[in-house]
């Protein structure tokens, strides 16, 4: 549904942004990674029209990005702000507004949500009197509140308790399966891991690596497991089968982490082990998104 | 342009439904009536009521009932020796002692003013005026000049100030009066574009600090969130001006009727003119003057003279233009920091041409209505809204109004589209302290 074609946004000084091109399908979570720094936020700020890019394009459901998109599109920035002065039911309303959402729409859709995420009873309040977290919940209603089919977020768990945290991460799988499209911005790992369909890294103004979750620890799959049993047994590298990476031996338990040559299986591995030693575990060692990022970050400096 | 009426809106309400706007338009009309009432009242009681009975104790023969009392003063010649006025001082109704001892006429000394308590300055000037007066008095008749010839010498000047208007008619004009709205209107403005402006500065910096600027821009172009701030606060500004307007013409209304009637302004006119009748008897201005009324009277003519609804509507249009022309460069300011502390240097450039503007107004334009510098200062949009308020109850010809106005909303586009260039930048630019050079750059920035 998002098409990101050879996007150059150029400060007075520094490249933000070089070239980029990364497409989102439509009713997935795409997950927008990098390091601080690295032009996520300026490629955010191009997609929500807060700026626009010097060179490059945006297609947007097939069309070139213009204003008639603003209120197909909900953003949640990582710095977050509401008036302070103003009563929350107030401006969550005029924010939907300025959506374009009509008044009688709005409300129905403020009530609505309030209810869904327990707040009936702050539409008085102002927003000085919400605790950060409270604050929190009402600026995601005010992104998902008019409906957007994409819906970009950066940071969102950031200022969460585990349990606010839980409640909105299930809002947006309730949303994204109702069709909407999730961009995410985080440093948080484990969360792409849990939410993400697919992903872009992008690193010192370039995206380094992009596709499917799926795709990408398939690739970084290396033949690396971990074996753990008791008895007696000096494992050596090589015998045709295998290299041993590390050895640890704890309480009479051996843990192995033994990388398969080429072509090998788990089966041999096991062949090789099963007449000497007591299995207990045997794991294959999958690489987190975490290690991708840290090992694609490293090698890029 | 849906959205600019719900930023508008957004702006105003917030503003207006604010405790402090309300308990500053109502109380304002009632704390000026009140100030003004009470200047009335004063000066009213003070012309009536204020009446120090001095005991004359004259050992100087030539100088003996000479000492004519007015309406304030009354002196009483006594036949008592200092010694036994000072000890009975206080109780047998005078407030002072005037002693005047045996001396030359054309050495006068020993003159003492005893009282128990320290006489003020305006009554000690009014003594020694007389005490002259009497000396020169005798002096002019010792050297042989008869009574008549005395009171033939007085003379009370009152000018009449005429305008020859465009078509040759005479005009009564009223320099009293235009002063005082000229520059009460120039005072106004000042004070109202720069309490406005701030405003403008302030929410565009709660904006930022608050970080919801990102939400709004993501909504609404910068343009449009500029302009529906500075609209907004226009319209609370205008909202206040015309309920202070209407509190406080009918506060005063109603304050005239209740408190000072009609009787009491009579007689201070009228007790004022009798005063004048007894210090000098003669001279037709006099005469004049009792047909006038008094002075009440005629700083009340004077007002009639001026063509107050112009002035209103003069005032209306130039407030927006001022307003616009700087809040515009506030809203600039306002993007271009973190926090209000970082405003100084920025403000500094800004008030100086309005201060200057503010500051000449009042002394160079008010002393010299028709002349050079008061013609370019109404001209130029910087000082304009100021200069123009304070020239235009002296009559400004209508083309140099029409000129002004033009090039007032030609200077506020002006900075309204240098303004939007440095503030759509300025506003998603945080932790960087910014300079004027800065600034510039961001004006020449793309999209």
């Amino acid at each position: 549904m998002l098409n990101v074609n050879n996007i150059v946004k150029q400060y007075a000084t520094h490249l933000a942004l070089d070239d980029v091109s990364l497409s989102v399908e439509q009713g997935k979570i795409f997950g927008l990674l990098g390091p601080n720094g690295a032009g996520k936020t300026s490629l955010i700020r191009i997609i929500t029209q807060i700026t626009a890019p010097d060179s490059g394009e945006v297609i947007f459901n097939g069309q070139r990005l213009n204003a008639s998109h603003i209120s197909q599109i909900g953003y949640l920035p990582e710095e977050r702000g509401l008036y302070k002065k103003m009563e929350i039911g107030e401006q969550v309303m005029y924010l939907a507004k300025l959506k374009g959402m009509s008044s009688a729409e709005a409300t129905k859709r403020v009530r609505y949500w309030f209810e869904k995420l327990e707040m009936g009873s702050w539409w008085n309040k102002k927003v000085e009197d919400l605790s950060k977290g409270m604050q929190q919940k009402v600026q995601f209603v005010a992104t998902v509140l008019h409906e957007p089919e994409l819906i970009i977020l950066d940071e969102p768990f950031s200022g969460f308790d585990p349990v606010n945290a839980d409640i909105i991460k299930n809002e947006i799988l309730e949303l994204n399966k109702q069709g909407a499209t999730f961009i995410f911005s985080t440093h948080r790992m484990e969360s792409v891991e849990e939410l993400c369909d697919s992903i872009a890294l992008i690193h010192h103004s370039k995206k380094i690596l992009d596709g499917s979750v799926a795709e990408i620890k398939e690739k970084y799959r290396n033949n690396t497991y971990w074996v753990e049993y008791d008895g007696e047994y000096n494992p050596v590298s090589g015998a045709g089968i295998f290299d041993v990476l590390q050895k640890d031996v704890h309480k009479g338990k051996t843990t192995l982490k033994v990388q398969l040559m080429e072509g090998k299986t788990a089966n041999e591995l096991l062949s090789v082990l099963l007449p000497v030693v007591n299995i207990h575990r045997l794991d294959e060692v999958i690489p987190t998104m975490n290690d991708i990022f840290i090992d694609q970050v490293k090698q890029k400096n | 342009m849906h959205k600019i009426l719900l930023i508008i809106q957004r702006e105003y309400l917030s503003r207006v439904r604010k405790k402090s706007f309300i308990v500053m338009t109502l109380l304002t009309p009632i704390i000026v009536a009140g100030f003004y009432g009470l200047l009335i009242y004063f000066s009213i009681q003070g012309a009536s009521s204020t009446n120090n009975k001095i005991a004359v104790v004259s050992e100087n023969k030539t100088l003996t009932e000479q000492l004519a009392s007015t309406k304030n003063t009354s002196y009483v010649y006594v036949n008592k020796s200092l010694a036994e006025m000072k000890s009975s001082l206080g109780k047998d109704g005078f407030d002072y002692i005037l002693y005047l001892p045996d001396f030359s006429l054309d050495a006068p000394a020993g003159i003492q003013l005893l009282g128990t308590k320290q006489a003020g300055l305006s009554m000690n000037s009014k003594v020694v005026d007389d005490v002259e007066n009497a000396i020169r008095i005798q002096k002019l008749k010792a050297s042989g000049i008869a009574q008549e010839d005395l009171d033939k010498l007085k003379s009370s000047v009152n000018i009449d100030n005429k305008k020859i208007n465009d078509s040759g008619e005479e005009e009564d004009s009223s320099a009293g009066a235009t002063t005082i709205i000229g520059s009460a209107a120039g005072i106004l403005m000042f004070m109202f574009i720069l309490i406005y402006g701030i405003q403008v500065m302030r929410g565009v910096i709660e904006e930022k600090t608050s970080r919801i600027i990102e939400v709004m821009i993501s909504s609404v172009k910068p343009f449009q969130l500029m302009m529906g701030k500075i609209i907004g606060i226009a319209l609370v500004g205008l909202t206040q001006f015309i309920l202070w307007i209407l509190l406080s013409a009918s506060i005063s209304t109603v304050a005239v009727k209740a408190f000072v009637d009609k009787k009491d302004l009579q007689q201070t006119a009228v007790s004022a003119v009798q005063a004048n009748t007894a210090q000098a008897k003669t001279g037709s201005a006099i005469e004049k003057q009792v047909t006038d009324g008094g002075p009440i009277a005629y700083v009340q003519k004077s007002m009639a003279n001026l063509d107050l609804t112009k002035i209103l509507l003069v005032f209306i249009f130039f407030f927006i233009g001022g307003y616009l022309f700087y809040s515009a460069l506030y809203a600039a300011i306002g993007s271009a920091v973190d926090s209000e502390t970082e405003t100084q240097q920025f403000i500094m450039p800004v008030m100086m041409p309005l201060t200057l503007g503010y500051v000449l107004s009042l002394s160079v334009v008010t002393n010299d209505p028709y002349g050079n510098i008061a013609f370019w200062l109404s001209m130029i949009p910087f000082t304009s809204p100021i200069a123009m308020m304070v020239r235009l109850p002296y009559g400004v010809p209508d083309w140099q109004l029409a000129l002004s106005m033009v090039l007032l909303v030609v200077g506020f586009i002006g900075t309204v589209w240098v303004a939007s260039r440095i503030y759509r930048v300025g506003i998603l630019m945080y932790g960087k302290k910014t300079s004027l050079k800065e600034m510039l750059k961001w004006f020449t920035y793309k999209n």
